[in-house]
């Protein structure tokens, strides 16, 4: 499957890290977007094997994006600073792996693999 | 000792017990064996309104209209305490009728007595509700600044790991990293200032105060007054930071006699924004970089957050600037 990475992220520089990390590391980045109702848009058009997603966005909690996502049968890992991201984004985010904020370079690139290989 | 003295020692040794019991600050019932009120203190009258015949000689759960008959009290009171000599802090959350509902502490202690015919019961009831309500706001607060701790920590993280390495000395990256790692800085203690009312003027100087290498390297013309919100302020200072080291690396900066000239204007025509340039001259020319850089994404992401764009035109004469910010219609102007 092709390394595409959605990633829904609403700090600037937080984002811009993520992505050039993964660009780095051999994966195409899908946005990334900083708001539920970009990224609702973005999946509309595009599929990504995977996404990684921040609980907290600038329109509110990232429920619709992952809702939207569990549709598609598309995996999603949580970069949160919340130890229980599903306590502010709901159910749908139990058993999502979550690589933290700061986020360890390692791990993400761990956690995004095995997403990929879970969902072929 | 004759009985006269006798009961004078018993009269005293009561009297030192009924001062006891009204001296605590916090509601206090002396219970008999049956759970009838020997006594109860001035801060159990005036918390719970109740006056000293509606509680003397009653039964506990009868006190109050019967507020008193919470099953969890009965239970610890029958079932718990007569297996224990104290039970500390139990709390219970009741609807009271004259109080609505409240968090209660309450406290009880079996006193013995040496004849071991009655046994008293010392109940002390403390409203928590309040102390229980503050203890959940700090919690709240503190899960904040714990969240807000780590996304500061992932700011530092990125600009760590983004800063470039590759043909740099150690010394090199750490200065480079540093001066990213200021403009944070800067902008977070801008974001948390006690006014919260921060002038684009202030920003702009104290983001550029560590570059001037003369007194004349950095001018910056004072244009209209435009107070920026807290999401502007990293932003900016950032692609003002990404400006002014490349100025010095590449551009004006590097040169003796060269200058940044800083200035802004805002336009009112149809939404407010400010249009802010950032003009390099007696520098060498300037020449796009050959590669994307961390330092021109930086610029290119950050303006982008502020709702504009930046225009960057590498010129002979040197780097030309512009960044255009939209403006809520709100703010002084």
């Amino acid at each position: 499957m092709r390394k595409v990475v959605l990633i829904v992220e609403d700090e600037f520089l937080i984002a811009l890290d993520l992505t050039l990390l993964l660009e780095r590391r051999g994966w195409s980045v899908l946005g990334p977007v900083a708001s539920v109702e970009a990224a609702l848009r973005l999946l509309d058009n595009e599929t990504p094997a995977v996404a990684l997603l921040d609980v907290n966005l600038a329109d509110g909690p990232v429920t619709l994006v992952a809702e939207a996502l569990k549709a598609r049968n598309v995996p999603f890992v949580m970069a949160s600073a919340h130890s229980q991201p599903e306590l502010y984004g709901g159910d749908v985010l139990i058993g999502a792996p979550n690589v933290g904020k700061p986020t360890d370079e390692h791990r993400l690139l761990a956690v995004l693999e095995q997403s990929l290989a879970g969902s072929v | 000792m004759n009985l006269e003295d006798f009961y004078r020692v018993i009269r005293n040794g009561h009297i030192r017990a009924q001062g006891i019991v009204d001296t605590v600050p916090d509601p206090l019932l002396v219970l008999d064996q049956n759970l009838l009120v020997e006594s109860a203190n001035r801060a159990f009258h005036e918390t719970f309104d109740v006056s000293q015949d509606e509680t003397i000689g009653k039964h506990l759960y009868e006190l109050g209209n019967g507020q008193w008959n919470i099953p969890e009290l009965r239970l610890l009171l029958e079932d718990v305490i007569p297996k224990s000599t104290a039970i500390i802090d139990y709390q219970v959350t009741h609807d009271f009728p004259r109080l609505g509902r409240r968090t209660m502490l309450l406290t009880a202690h079996r006193l013995y007595h040496p004849d071991n015919i009655s046994r008293t019961l010392l109940l002390s009831i403390v409203d928590a509700t309040e102390r229980r309500q503050q203890e959940a706001e700090k919690d709240v607060l503190l899960g904040e600044l714990r969240h807000r701790m780590k996304n500061f920590l992932a700011l530092v993280q990125a600009i760590a790991r983004q800063t470039l390495v590759e043909g740099r000395s150690g010394e090199q990256y750490r200065n480079a990293f540093l001066g990213r790692f200021n403009a944070l800085v800067r902008a977070h203690e801008f974001a948390f200032a006690d006014n919260r009312d921060i002038a684009l003027q202030h920003l702009i100087e104290r983001t550029l105060e560590p570059f001037p290498a003369h007194s004349s390297a950095v001018v910056i013309e004072s244009g209209p007054a435009v107070v920026l919100t807290p999401g502007q302020l990293q932003p900016l200072s950032l692609i003002l930071h990404e400006l002014a080291t490349n100025a010095v690396k590449y551009g004006a900066l590097s040169a003796p006699n060269g200058q940044v000239r800083i200035h802004w204007t805002v336009e009112t025509d149809s939404a407010r924004r400010l249009r802010l340039w950032w003009q390099e001259v007696g520098g060498p020319p300037a020449s796009p970089p050959v590669v994307t850089g961390f330092g021109t994404r930086l610029i290119q992401v950050a303006a982008a957050e502020l709702g504009g764009h930046p225009e960057l035109d590498y010129g002979p004469a040197g780097l030309k600037a512009e960044i255009i910010v939209p403006l809520g219609p709100s703010s002084e102007g």
